[in-house]
């Protein structure tokens, strides 16, 4: 491609430039200037820094964490999502519900919640006579964040049930196969993208999380960066650590891109789906209720009672209300802009992956990974040092917190603008075009209206995550400027449970709303589907 | 159309970014080394006495100095209220803080330092807790510096490298017993697996939770976790309901299994430390400042430190709760040590990364 067609391509698709500018700016140049930094350290000391036993201590324990994780979680939402999807079983919307609603309780109060109900002054030995030794270190960790982190992978999973072509799994059975064996030969296989998707994700919130580790004292990258930053600023060697963290990120998205590549599971058939059969799972059925509702117990009961127990503690003695409002704005003025924009910049990137596809949309739509595949903390630090040293008008200010919040986050607002822009039929855009709209005109006059509902659901997903976010908030939040989460960390990290409660249930409370909103793509999908087939 | 899009595109973005960037003038801003959980009361009650708008920007020491560094002439910060004496002595060597009028610097009666550049606000001792159900008094060391050889507690033995009181102790250690035996202390701590923290609370309940059985804590962090940051007997005032609540749960809490131990007399495991403030040299109005620090010095703040948070108070004649050991007692336990010494940090954090700790 030469420069004058690059320039074309620009001038015809600026509606896509600007976001693309915006992440790749926001993303790149920060951490570009990070690394500058790192160099500008002596080698001899950098050397020394990196090439240690302790880095590959961490190295290990960040990748074991993250495998484990990956299994954990798989073997949490494999069977919730089967049970949700192919089975007859009774009040299976309640139980997507609940296999989503983990989503609203942030892994740092899962973690608390389960370290308060476990040891020997635990909760359980109090009220169970149960002692079990205190969560801690890698299993604490690593329960702690397969609970937080598995309804990624069950959405993916459940979209990958619900879109199965049923005449495979019948061939096989024809041809004599049992229901085990074409599960995991047919059907297995075939959930391999979703199970690479929603693996990402897992993976990525698991590289990139500290209040897990850092709680549950589990010596990962990010924990590490967190010490670092906490404890001594020292500024070369943090910048290493989260060079180190994001090259780790970089090889866990490369290896994804090599698995999911030649991977493609179509319907064998001409014409319409068909909806699988159902299995009735005659006496197992309990057997599926009772896993389904144990996954939700441990995953959402145990810490919204938890929060709950204390919260009856600090009501006693008045619940802060005018901080917990102030807190609650501080959250809502923060997350609520960065929906927004994440959802306006996602929308013209999805809209050129739909109506154009090439090797260069590809591109683009991989470039809005890039802020979601940056560490939450190495993005935060590399943005204050590219903020203070090249424009410290925008250090500590409520726009750079918004900015940062809407680039990392934008990649989850990508996916269900572009699903309903796939249910939006480009020839009613056309025939806009063909009475006299301008391009533009068409867009906004008729694929908008189409594609608001999924622009709704991309909101909520980023004001969702936004609320919850902490590294990012924790470093780049302006002075005084107190979130919810903020205030229920920093409350949480000396605990004091009660008084972090009310501020934890608040978060709890608003995102479990929100959660409403992401079934609603759900439903929308499967009525889709469902129109498809008849 | 097309243009009204990119305009109002354009719009969202610079509103985004300029938002909330501007920042009144009159507003007193204070970077708090002292967590937000132990001090963020006080500063309410500064705020509605005195109708001043207060804004706190919480983090650790070294965050804080280094933030203070980078902005350098453009910080908004006014006053620097620090956890530890090495931070402040730190600010002083960088030419951070002003020097504080005779006023206010006479009203400390212990540790002010000769420079006036900053006043004590509250005394912590460090300790050994350790859990009683587990653990004798009589089979702990005199000495901190023996420690390491009691191998029965490997896996054991909590500590909070992260935490600047356990770094200021240990810049003590470098200091009066020379770097080689700071580096072998902490290199044959480090043998004994410690469990690190990033904070004490935790790390006092993970002692109530037989996670470990002893601790290098601060005093306060005991005392609080076994009385709830109560008021003593002493006092007959009335009573808000909040703090009967909070007594309430001090006495279901009084029984747990976590005891202090204190090394051998003038032993550097007992080292007295003070949290301190002062105000900056960049601040545009700085009695406003000195305001701030005299509350922190005024009877109500000093008792708050007491009654609240369990640390000794400065300001002569300030009573303390009657489950303290009384201050006069914890100061002879103390060693006789030059605090302006604290102020070399960066050694300390090197030798802490150097071994591993960090």
């Amino acid at each position: 491609m030469t420069v004058a067609r690059v320039l074309d391509t620009i001038r015809r698709r600026w509606y896509v430039a600007i976001p693309v500018a915006v992440v790749v700016g926001g993303v790149l140049i920060p951490l570009v200037y990070l690394l500058l930094r790192a160099l500008q350290a002596d080698p001899g000391t950098l050397w020394d820094l990196v090439v240690r036993g302790r880095t590959l201590q961490l190295l290990g324990n960040t990748v074991g964490l993250t495998a484990g994780v990956l299994v954990g979680t798989s073997v949490l939402a494999l069977p919730l999502a089967w049970l949700t999807t192919r089975t007859a079983l009774l009040g299976r919307k309640v139980l997507t519900l609940l296999g989503v609603l983990p989503l609203a309780v942030p892994g740092y109060v899962m973690a608390y919640a389960l370290m308060a109900t476990t040891g020997e002054y635990g909760t359980l030995a109090q009220m169970l006579g149960l002692v079990v030794p205190r969560l801690s270190g890698y299993t604490g960790a690593w329960i702690a964040l397969s609970l937080s982190t598995f309804p990624y992978l069950f959405l993916n999973l459940r979209t990958a049930f619900l879109g199965l072509d049923p005449s495979l799994e019948e061939s096989a059975r024809a041809l004599g196969r049992g229901r085990w064996q074409v599960f995991v030969q047919v059907v297995l296989p075939q959930m391999r993208p979703a199970f690479l998707s929603g693996g990402l994700l897992v993976a990525l919130h698991v590289l990139g999380d500290f209040g897990v580790v850092s709680l549950m004292r589990y010596d990962t990258f990010s924990y590490a960066l967190y010490i670092q930053y906490a404890a001594s600023y020292d500024r070369v060697y943090a910048a290493c650590l989260a060079l180190m963290l994001l090259i780790l990120t970089g090889a866990v998205l490369l290896l994804e891109a090599r698995l999911l590549k030649g991977l493609l599971f179509h319907r064998t058939e001409s014409g319409t789906g068909r909806t699988a059969a159902q299995y009735g799972l005659g006496r197992w059925r309990w057997a599926g209720y009772a896993f389904a509702l144990g996954v939700a117990g441990l995953s959402v009961v145990l810490p919204a009672g938890t929060v709950g127990y204390w919260m009856a503690d600090s009501a006693a003695s008045g619940v802060p209300w005018s901080s917990l409002g102030a807190a609650l704005w501080d959250s809502v003025s923060a997350s609520a802009p960065a929906a927004v924009l994440a959802a306006l910049l996602a929308l013209p990137v999805a809209y050129l992956g739909v109506r154009h596809p090439s090797n260069w949309t590809r591109v683009v739509e991989r470039v809005a990974y890039l802020g979601y595949a940056t560490p939450p903390l190495a993005f935060a630090l590399a943005l204050i040092v590219f903020s203070l040293g090249a424009v410290p008008f925008a250090y500590q200010t409520l726009g750079l917190l918004v900015m940062a919040y809407a680039v990392h986050f934008m990649a989850e607002a990508v996916g269900p603008v572009r699903s309903a822009l796939y249910q939006a039929p480009p020839h009613l855009e056309e025939a806009a075009r063909s009475l006299g709209r301008s391009p533009l005109g068409a867009f906004v006059g008729v694929t908008f209206p189409l594609v608001r509902r999924g622009l709704l659901v991309s909101m909520a997903f980023v004001f969702l995550s936004a609320m919850k976010e902490l590294p990012l908030t924790f470093l780049l939040a302006p002075i005084g400027f107190e979130t919810l989460a903020l205030n229920t960390w920093s409350y949480a990290e000396e605990a004091m449970f009660g008084q972090a409660a009310p501020y934890a249930l608040t978060i709890m409370f608003v995102s479990a709303l929100f959660v409403g909103v992401l079934l609603l793509r759900e439903q929308a999908t499967e009525r889709s589907a469902a129109a498809e087939r008849t | 159309m097309k243009r009204l899009l990119s305009l109002s595109l354009v719009v969202v973005l610079v509103l985004s970014l300029v938002g909330c960037g501007g920042e009144q003038q009159d507003e007193l801003v204070i970077y708090s080394g002292r967590s937000k959980a132990l001090v963020d009361s006080l500063v309410q009650q500064y705020r509605q006495q005195t109708d001043v708008p207060v804004r706190v920007r919480y983090g650790t020491d070294s965050q804080l100095l280094a933030a203070l560094q980078e902005e350098g002439d453009q910080s908004p910060a006014d006053v620097f209220w620090a956890n530890t004496t090495g931070a402040l002595g730190n600010a002083v060597n960088n030419g951070l803080l002003t020097e504080l009028p005779d006023t206010l610097a006479d009203r400390a009666t212990r540790f002010t330092p000769s420079n006036q550049r900053w006043t004590p606000v509250t005394t912590r001792f460090r300790v050994l807790a350790y859990n009683s159900d587990t653990v004798s008094p009589e089979d702990l060391p005199d000495s901190v510096l023996d420690l390491p050889e009691h191998d029965e507690f490997e896996g054991r033995i909590g500590w909070t490298p992260a935490y600047s009181s356990f770094q200021d102790f240990t810049t003590a250690l470098r200091v009066t017993e020379g770097e080689e035996t700071a580096r072998t202390w902490l290199t044959n701590m480090q043998e004994l697996d410690p469990n690190s923290y990033t904070s004490n609370t935790p790390m006092v309940q993970a002692l109530e939770a037989g996670e470990i059985d002893v601790a290098l804590t601060n005093h306060y962090y005991v005392l609080r976790l076994k009385h709830g940051g109560a008021e003593g007997e002493y006092e007959e005032e009335e009573h808000e309901e909040e703090e009967h609540e909070e007594e309430e749960e001090a006495a279901a809490r009084a029984s747990a299994p976590v005891e202090t131990y204190h090394f051998a007399e003038r032993d550097l495991g007992n080292l007295a430390l003070v949290t301190g403030a002062g105000a900056l040299q960049t601040s545009n109005q700085p009695d406003a400042a000195n305001r701030f620090l005299r509350y922190l010095l005024s009877e109500k703040a000093q008792s708050f430190a007491a009654d609240r948070v369990n640390e000794y108070p400065v300001v002569a004649g300030t009573p303390v709760p009657g489950y303290m050991t009384p201050a006069e007692e914890a100061l002879q336990l103390s060693p006789e040590f030059e605090l302006q010494r604290l102020q070399e940090m960066d050694p300390t954090l090197e030798l802490l990364r150097d071994v591993g700790a960090l």
